[in-house]
């Protein structure tokens, strides 16, 4: 499998210089296809301070198909899903704009910049996106205590 | 040109005693047709497609200043310059219509695709059919002024749904273009998001324009027109045909101005798509529109769901504005030499090309099957053989910088892009010459015991471009004011090195983030909200229903 080779040689070098605020595991050391992330919110963020686990998984056709990332701790973000699932929208990851050459660090550094700067735009959570563009101190304020309560 | 008209139309009266002598003369006749003969080609049609032209307008388009069903020119010009508002479409407009009722000269019905005098051809029928406009010859020269001295027919318009100006976004370009000829190329594209009906299937074409002011026209194949070759390796602006019922005879023109590509819908009856926004309402003459590398543009609509092939519609990925890549810049020129430089031991950092991005493993190494495509990014074959192997073949889009390539397209074994070279020293040009085989259009899959050996003729390069500069004066005249302005200046090799180096990491003009200038909001709204079959046009004003079909649409349903 050559799907394999390169994930494991990604693994390797994610672990080895992992980028700031980011650790990565197998979730399964049989199964190279389920990833653990932790993530540190980002300073200046709302996030900051919060550790957030994020489960990465790969498809067998990786890279040609994208991978998913979803947050396994709750978070409150117009990007992410609230509930169990807590998948991300990353526009990155749709299958039409993935490309076999994109990396899974530059997909977990675009996640980690995505806490810092949500895109309400591209929301879906229509109404996190509302209060984020609208209401932003209560946004703030909201997202900060969900982080104390979930990600701490 | 002239004598074959003659011919033609002398053929009739004289009589032939000889009926072999006949037949050969009918065949030359024939041939005339078939090759380029703008006067007689339009006699003859002209007698074939007058009584069905007139029985049909009076059937449905001839009374069209009270018709309810057809959009008559006063009640739908607010609409119409609403989102024009430029002179020239609305007042093709009328000529179209006039055109089409009066049917005198019936030029409409005319596929004038093989007249040699192109640009003129558009202001010819208008001014042939706008018979209410006094003077026809100053009304000839306006329109050859607004569609090609101006660098854009809207410059204070910028309309409010929202589609950029065109001019100034091009003028970055424009010292990049001139030096190549501008080349479009049409890829089909499948929407894979929302039709679950495929387009129709088409190989990919490709232009290069002869001139600047030469168009290229789109409409349905006709048999009668032959086929026109779909990647012409010399210069082109040979009209491109689409095998389907949905795309009107005369569907949409592509312009070159001012060093920026653009569209124009002719009047067909079933719409083009720009980024799924529809030009122009039936029949009617749309604005410019500019394009840029990677829009979509959709000819008609999937009629009767789509469900026979005839009756697609045909969605096209346009590539333009790639000339840069094409060109030979740092990042083709690494590569080339990193690949000359196979199994020699010599590990320079050539950086962003020796890296497979499929495995993540090194290309560097001898004796691996390599596979490099014209944007001259490189991968092991094994790696990429999944993507050139797809159904989409020949089609290959670069997974890296998502450039299309056509996998089937000729070897371009050209020497053109010496020319270009003529500034840059001669040690310089020693790694670039076998590069220039590595440049060219197709992809290659490259063996390095091929690339080891450059031809050794360097020496007298200059005296030999002279040369070729010579003799192909009198063949290239156009070719020639282009690189004798592109060696003045060497500002362009330094402006796309620039781009090239950015180009491994963002590729500018294409990647989906990158921040357009049309209010994205707007267009991605209207991206989900144009319907792809005639049946949920409801919710959008600008498409039509298409309860009758293309056919009478068209209005040609007779024609033989």
């Amino acid at each position: 499998m050559g799907s394999v080779k390169r994930i494991s040689k990604e693994l390797t070098e994610l672990t080895e210089s992992p980028p700031a605020g980011i650790r990565v595991e197998l979730a399964d050391e049989s199964n190279v296809y389920e990833w653990k992330v932790h993530m540190e919110g980002p300073e200046g963020s709302p996030f900051h301070n919060g550790k957030f686990l994020i489960k990465l998984s790969l498809p067998t056709e990786y890279p040609f198909k994208p991978p998913t990332v979803s947050f396994a701790t709750k978070i409150y973000h117009p990007n992410v899903t609230n509930d169990e699932k807590g998948s991300m929208c990353l526009g990155m990851l749709r299958a039409d704009e993935w490309k076999p050459s994109s990396k899974i660090a530059a997909v977990l550094q675009f996640a980690r910049q995505l806490l810092a700067e949500p895109m309400p735009d591209d929301a879906v959570e229509g109404r996190i996106a509302e209060q984020y563009k609208n209401d932003r101190v209560r946004y703030e304020e909201v997202a900060r205590e969900w982080t104390r309560k979930y990600a701490c | 040109m002239s004598t074959s008209v003659t011919a033609s139309t002398s053929l009739p009266d004289s009589p032939r005693p000889s009926r072999l002598r006949r037949l050969s003369q009918l065949r030359t006749y024939t041939q005339n047709l078939s090759s380029s003969l703008p006067s007689g080609q339009r006699s003859y049609r002209h007698s074939l497609s007058r009584i069905p032209w007139r029985s049909l307008n009076s059937d449905s388009i001839s009374p069209p200043a009270n018709s309810t069903t057809l959009p008559c020119p006063e009640s739908d010009h607010p609409p119409l310059s609403r989102y024009t508002s430029a002179p020239a479409p609305s007042y093709g407009f009328g000529a179209e219509l006039n055109n089409q009722v009066s049917s005198t000269e019936s030029a409409a019905s005319t596929p004038s695709n093989d007249l040699p005098q192109t640009p003129n051809s558009m202001a010819r029928l208008r001014s042939a059919s706008a018979v209410h406009r006094p003077p026809p010859r100053t009304l000839e020269r306006a329109t050859n002024n607004s569609q090609e001295s101006t660098p854009s027919p809207e410059p204070g318009a910028t309309p409010s749904n929202g589609i950029e100006p065109t001019s100034t976004p091009a003028e970055g370009q424009v010292t990049s273009k001139s030096e190549t000829k501008a080349t479009i190329r049409f890829f089909p594209y499948q929407d894979s998001l929302q039709s679950t009906r495929p387009s129709l299937p088409f190989a990919p074409v490709a232009r290069t324009l002869p001139s600047e002011s030469c168009v290229i026209r789109v409409g349905r194949y006709s048999e009668r027109d032959g086929v026109p070759p779909p990647n012409p390796t010399e210069p082109s602006d040979a009209p491109v045909g689409f095998k389907s019922k949905v795309v009107s005879r005369k569907h949409c023109e592509f312009l070159y101005v001012n060093g920026q590509w653009h569209i124009k819908d002719v009047g067909s009856s079933s719409g083009t798509f720009l980024n799924h926004m529809r030009l122009s309402q039936p029949n009617m003459v749309s604005r410019l529109y500019s394009i840029k590398d990677g829009d979509i543009v959709q000819l008609g609509i999937d009629f009767r769901g789509g469900e026979e092939m005839i009756f697609r519609c045909v969605r096209i990925r346009i590539e333009c504005n790639r000339s840069w890549q094409q060109q030979p810049n740092e990042f083709n020129k690494n590569t080339e030499s990193l690949i000359k430089n196979l199994g020699k031991g010599e590990t320079a950092d050539y950086s962003g090309c020796r890296e497979c991005s499929i495995c993540l493993g090194s290309v560097l190494r001898p004796y691996q099957c390599l596979f490099m495509a014209a944007c001259a990014h490189v991968w092991h074959y094994k790696c990429i053989s999944r993507l050139l192997h797809s159904p989409d073949y020949p089609m290959f889009q670069c997974p890296n910088c998502r450039a299309f390539t056509d996998l089937s397209a000729e070897v371009d074994d050209s020497n053109d892009l010496e020319e270009k070279q003529e500034k840059e020293p001669i040690e310089d040009r020693a790694s670039n010459d076998s590069g220039e085989q590595l440049e060219t259009e197709g992809p290659s899959v490259v063996e390095p015991d091929i690339m080891e050996g450059p031809p050794d003729q360097l020496g007298d390069l200059a005296e030999e471009n002279l040369v070729n500069n010579v003799e192909n004066l009198h063949l290239q005249d156009d070719q020639q004011t282009d690189d004798t302005r592109s060696s003045a200046s060497p500002a362009p090799d330094s402006s796309t090195d620039d781009l090239a180096r950015s180009a491994t990491t963002n590729i500018p003009g294409w990647q989906p983030t990158q921040p357009r200038s049309v209010p994205s909001g707007r267009e991605s709204q209207l991206r989900t909200d144009t319907p792809v079959r005639s049946e949920t046009s409801d919710d959008n004003p600008l498409t039509p229903r298409n309860d009758s079909g293309p056919l009478a649409f068209d209005g040609r349903a007779g024609m033989p």
